[in-house]
C-alpha cells in the first residue's frame, strides 16, 4: 500500500467520522493539490530508469544513497529535497517515485553523479537543490566571496586613509612617554573607586 | 488621519510651527487609537465565530481550541497585516512620545515618516488584505486553521518576529529625519540605539521560535531550511547586529556616521524586502502566504523608500562626514568594521542566494534551486569567520592595541581554543569543519570568560565583594557590556549546536508490530526500538494515526515513543488540509532522538528516526542571547558622576588592563 492509499485508508478508518468529499481546496486542477507546504503538483512525477550496467551491483550504500537524495529535489512543489519530503510529507506521491527511480539505478550499477545527471536529462536543472558550479551559475558561488573580498580591499583602504589623517594629529598630542606613572595610576584607582 | 499626521508633522517640523507638529503628533495617536479598535474588532469576530467575515470563515472553525482562534489573527495574510499595522501603531505612539521632548528637532520628521509607512500598512490592509471582507453568504463553519500553525511555537513565533521586524521602522523614521535635519547628534544615536536592541530582541526570539517550531512540527528533523521567508527575518538581523556593533564606534569615537545610517536604513528596506518575498511569491517557499496580490504594492514600498533614502543620503554626505580618525588597524574599532563587514557580507550572501533562482531565470531563462547546499556551501567559512570576530573584537582596545597588549589578552584564549580543538581530534573527531567550529567556540568562550574574571576580580579586590555580589554587580552597572558578552556566549552555544548537526544520523526504517530495529547512535550507544503497532483514534478536532515504540538504550528501556499523523476535520467532520505531523522527541544535553511517522503501509510503519547531537544546545544558545539582549536594553539610569578633575594618558594595554 502506498501513501496515497494510507490517505485514502485513513479517511476511509473514519468513515463514521469523515464523508469522502473533497475539500475545495485541494482541487485546483489535475493531477494538483495545496498540501501544508503550499501547492502541489502529484503528476509532476516522471520516470527515471536505466537499463542496469552488465554485472551491475549496488553501486551505493543506503546511507550514501539517503545523501544523494539530499541533493535532488522532490518536483511536487514543496521545495524539499527528495530524501526529506519522502520521510516527511505524507501525501506526497512525487518523492516516493523518485525515491524508486534512485534505488533503481543504485541498484543498476549507477554511480551517483550518474545518477544525477539521469536527474537532470529528466527533469532539467530544476532537479538539483543546488545550482551546479558552471556558467552563469559560478556567480552564485563566487560573488559573495568577491563581495567581501572587494569589501575588505575597499575597508582596509578606507582604515589606512583615516589612519594616515590620524597619524600628525596624533604626534602634535601624544608625549613622548605615553605610559602613565605609578602615582597617576593609584591616583585613577582612587577615582574608580569613589566613582563606583 | 496618518495622511493627516503626515503632512502636518512635516509642514510642522519644515515650518517650525509647534502647533502643526502637536496636530501631527495627535494624528499619529489618533491613528494609533483607530487601528486598535479595528483590531478588537477583528479578535472580537474570531472569538464570535463570525463567519461572515472571509478572513474568519477561512483561517477559523467553531472546534477549533481558544488560544488558536485568538492566534489566527496573525495566521493568515489580511489578519497579519492589520497586526503589523498595530504594532507599528503602537511603536509608533511610544517612540514619538519619548522623542517629542527629547529629540524635538527630529521627532516631527520621524512621526511624518512614521505615518508615511503606517499609512501604507493601512492602505494594503483597506484595498488589498482586508479582514473585514464580508462573504456573499454566511457559511455554517470555517475552514479551520492549518493544523500546522496550531503549535505554541507558531502561536508566539509570528508576533516575536512581527515585532522585530516592525521595529525597524522607528530608527529608520529616526534616520530619515536626521537626514532631512541634518541633525546625527547624540539623541538621535540614543533614540536609534533603543529602538534598534528591541528590534535585535525581537527577532532573535522570533527566529529562534521558528526554528523551534519547525523542528519539532514539521517534521523535517532539522530547525533550518535556508527557505527565502527564513532567509527574509535573517537579513534584518544580520544588518541590525552589524548596526549594533558599529554604533559604538560613532558613540566612542564620533566615526562611521554615513555607514550607520545606511545600515539602519538598510535594515528597514531589508525588513520591507522579506515581507515582499514572503508574500508576493516571487519566490517559491514552503510558506503558505507565498501567493498573495499585496506582492506588487510591497515592491512599490519598497522602491520609493530606497529610492527616497538614497536620495536623502547622497544629498546630505558632507553632513555625515566622520569627526575622528582611526589610530591603528589594530584596534576595536577597526575590528568592529571587521566584523561588520563579515555580517554584511553574509547577508549580501544570503540575499543572494535568495534571488538567484529569479536572476537565472531572468539571464538563463531556466529555472533552478539554491537550497541548503549551495547556504552551507557559501555561509558556513562565513559564519565560521563571523565566530573568531566575535572573540577577538573584546580583545583588542580601543584606539591602538600594543603588541604586549595582544599577548597578554589572546593567550589564554587561544590556548583554550587549540586545547579544545587537540581534544577534540584526539577523541577522534575527524570532521574539518566542526573542529574548526568548536575549536573558535572555546577561544570565544575563553575571552568571554577572561573578560568576567578580570571584571569580577577587579570589583572584589576593589570593593572586597563576595564572587556571586561581584559578578551581578559587575553585569548590572555595565549592561551594555556584559550583556553583550552574553550575547556572545549565546552566539557560543548555537555555534556549537550546529556544529553538532554535522555528527547526525538519519535512518529510514520500515516496522510491522512486534519488529525491532537496532541501530547506533553518533555516540556508539546501541538503541533497539520495538513498534507496537499503528493505531488510530479520534480526538477534538482531528483523527489521529500514531505509532508506538518501545525504546532501548544500551540494553536499558528507556520508555514509549509515539509519532503521529493527524487528519484534522471541521465541526461537520470534513477533512481539512493535508495530514500533519507530530514528532516524538526525546531531548538530551548530547542528543535529541528524533521519531517521524512517515506513513502507514498496511500493517507497516514507515519512520524516519533521527539522532540529532546537539539540538538542545540551540534552544539554549537562543534564551542566552535573548538573556543578554533583555541586560543591553534594560533601563539603566544614568548615575550623576561628578567630574573628576582628572585626565591621565595612559599607555592603551598593561595599565588598562590593571585597573579594569
Amino acid at each position: 500500500m502506498q501513501r496515497r492509499d494510507f490517505v485514502t485508508s485513513t479517511v476511509l478508518a473514519g468513515a463514521a467520522l469523515v464523508s469522502s468529499s473533497v475539500h475545495a481546496q485541494q482541487a485546483p486542477g489535475a493531477g494538483a493539490q495545496v498540501s501544508n507546504l503550499g501547492p502541489m503538483d502529484q503528476a509532476a512525477a516522471k520516470t527515471v530508469r536505466r537499463a542496469p550496467k552488465p554485472g551491475a551491483t549496488k553501486s551505493l550504500s543506503d546511507e550514501d544513497r539517503d545523501a544523494l537524495e539530499r541533493q535532488i529535489r522532490c518536483q511536487c512543489g514543496c521545495t524539499l529535497d527528495v530524501y526529506i519530503c519522502r520521510t516527511t510529507d505524507f501525501s506526497c506521491q512525487v518523492s516516493p517515485a523518485m525515491h524508486r527511480d534512485i534505488i533503481s539505478l543504485v541498484e543498476g550499477g549507477y554511480s551517483g553523479q550518474e545518477i544525477i545527471d539521469a536527474f537532470v536529462d529528466t527533469y532539467g536543472e530544476r532537479a538539483l537543490m543546488a545550482p551546479t558550479r558552471e556558467g552563469f551559475n559560478l556567480a552564485a558561488y563566487v560573488l559573495p566571496f568577491a563581495a567581501i573580498g572587494a569589501g575588505a580591499v575597499g575597508l582596509i583602504w578606507f582604515l589606512r586613509g583615516m589612519q594616515r589623517r590620524a597619524v600628525p594629529a596624533t604626534s602634535r598630542t601624544t608625549p613622548s612617554s605615553p605610559s602613565a606613572t605609578d602615582d597617576e595610576m593609584a591616583r585613577l584607582q582612587d577615582a574608580i573607586r569613589r566613582d563606583d | 488621519m496618518a495622511a493627516w499626521s503626515i503632512v502636518t508633522s512635516f509642514a510642522g517640523g519644515t515650518l517650525g510651527r509647534e502647533d502643526l507638529i502637536v496636530s501631527g503628533r495627535r494624528g499619529l495617536y489618533a491613528t494609533a487609537l483607530m487601528i486598535v479598535l479595528a483590531s478588537i474588532g477583528l479578535w472580537t469576530a474570531l472569538l464570535t465565530h463570525d463567519f461572515s467575515l472571509k478572513f474568519v470563515a477561512s483561517g477559523t472553525s467553531s472546534n477549533m481550541p481558544k488560544v488558536y482562534i485568538f492566534t489566527s489573527f496573525w495566521g493568515g495574510q489580511a489578519g497579519s497585516l492589520l497586526f503589523w499595522s498595530l504594532i507599528l501603531a503602537l511603536y509608533s505612539v511610544a517612540a514619538v512620545w519619548s522623542a517629542k521632548n527629547t529629540a524635538r528637532e527630529l521627532a516631527p520628521w520621524a512621526a511624518g515618516t512614521l505615518s508615511a509607512v503606517l499609512l501604507f500598512f493601512i492602505a494594503v490592509t483597506c484595498f488589498k488584505a482586508n479582514p473585514f471582507e464580508r462573504l456573499a453568504f454566511v457559511p455554517a463553519d470555517g475552514r479551520g486553521m492549518n493544523p500546522q500553525l496550531q503549535n505554541p511555537g507558531m502561536a508566539i513565533h509570528p508576533p516575536n518576529l512581527y515585532l522585530g521586524y516592525v521595529a525597524t521602522t522607528v530608527p529608520f523614521a529616526f534616520a530619515i529625519a536626521a537626514l532631512v535635519t541634518r541633525k546625527l547628534d547624540a539623541s538621535w544615536l540614543v533614540l536609534v540605539r533603543r529602538w534598534s536592541i528591541i528590534s535585535w530582541f525581537f527577532l532573535t526570539i522570533g527566529i529562534v521560535l521558528g526554528m523551534w517550531w519547525a523542528y519539532v512540527e514539521l517534521g523535517w528533523s532539522g530547525y533550518w531550511a535556508w527557505d527565502p521567508v527564513e532567509n527574509s527575518s535573517f537579513l534584518p538581523w544580520l544588518t541590525g547586529t552589524a548596526f549594533l556593533h558599529s554604533i559604538m564606534i560613532q558613540e566612542k569615537r564620533g566615526m562611521l556616521r554615513k555607514w550607520n545610517v545606511v545600515l539602519v536604513v538598510v535594515t528597514f528596506l531589508l525588513s520591507i524586502f522579506g515581507t515582499f518575498i514572503t508574500r508576493s511569491g516571487i519566490i517559491e517557499s514552503v510558506h503558505s502566504f507565498a501567493q498573495s496580490p499585496v506582492g506588487s504594492w510591497f515592491a512599490a514600498f519598497f522602491l520609493l523608500s530606497t529610492g527616497a533614502t538614497i536620495y536623502l543620503v547622497a544629498t546630505r554626505l558632507k553632513d555625515l562626514e566622520a569627526k575622528a580618525e582611526l589610530e591603528s588597524m589594530v584596534s576595536r574599532e577597526a575590528a568592529f568594521l571587521y566584523n561588520n563587514l563579515v555580517l554584511v557580507g553574509i547577508a549580501f550572501s544570503v540575499l543572494w542566494g535568495t534571488i538567484f533562482p529569479i536572476l537565472s531565470e531572468w539571464v538563463r531563462g531556466s529555472k533552478i534551486t539554491v537550497g541548503p547546499p549551495f547556504f552551507n556551501t557559501v555561509n558556513i567559512p562565513l559564519g565560521l569567520l563571523l565566530l573568531a570576530l566575535t572573540g577577538v573584537g573584546p580583545l583588542i582596545a580601543w584606539r591602538k592595541a600594543s603588541t604586549s597588549n595582544l599577548k597578554r589578552q589572546f593567550a589564554a584564549p587561544v590556548f583554550l581554543g587549540l586545547f579544545a580543538g587537540s581534544a577534540l581530534i584526539a577523541l577522534g573527531m575527524r570532521n574539518g569543519h566542526a573542529i574548526v567550529a568548536y575549536v573558535l567556540a572555546a577561544f570565544v568562550a575563553g575571552t568571554i570568560m577572561q573578560e568576567f574574571y578580570k571584571g569580577i576580580g577587579a570589583r572584589r579586590s576593589i570593593h572586597g565583594e563576595s564572587l556571586p555580589v561581584a559578578a551581578i554587580r559587575l553585569v548590572a552597572r555595565n549592561r551594555r557590556r556584559y550583556g553583550g558578552y552574553i550575547v556572545h556566549a549565546g552566539i557560543v552555544i548555537l555555534f556549537a549546536a550546529f556544529a553538532g548537526l554535522a555528527f547526525k544520523k538519519d535512518h529510514d526504517i520500515a516496522l510491522k508490530a512486534g519488529q525491532a530495529a537496532e541501530l547506533v547512535d553518533p555516540l556508539g550507544h546501541r538503541w533497539r526500538f520495538v513498534s507496537q503497532g499503528v493505531s488510530t483514534s479520534e480526538t477534538l478536532n482531528r483523527f489521529v494515526t500514531a505509532v508506538g515504540l518501545e525504546v532501548f538504550r544500551d540494553g536499558e528501556r528507556v520508555g514509549i515513543m509515539a509519532s503521529e499523523k493527524r487528519q484534522h476535520f471541521d465541526s461537520n467532520k470534513q477533512p481539512q488540509f493535508e495530514p500533519s505531523t507530530e514528532v516524538a522527541i526525546k531531548s538530551s544535553a548530547k542528543m535529541d532522538l528524533y521519531i517521524v511517522l512517515a506513513g502507514v503501509d498496511g500493517e507497516t510503519a514507515n519512520l524516519l528516526i533521527s539522532f540529532n547531537p546537539l539540538v538542545i544546545w540551540v534552544w539554549i544558545g537562543g534564551v542566552v542571547m535573548a538573556l543578554g539582549g533583555l541586560i543591553v536594553m534594560w533601563p539603566q539610569a544614568e548615575r550623576r558622576r561628578a567630574p573628576g578633575g582628572y585626565v591621565a594618558t595612559l599607555a592603551p594595554a598593561r595599565e588598562l588592563a590593571s585597573v579594569s
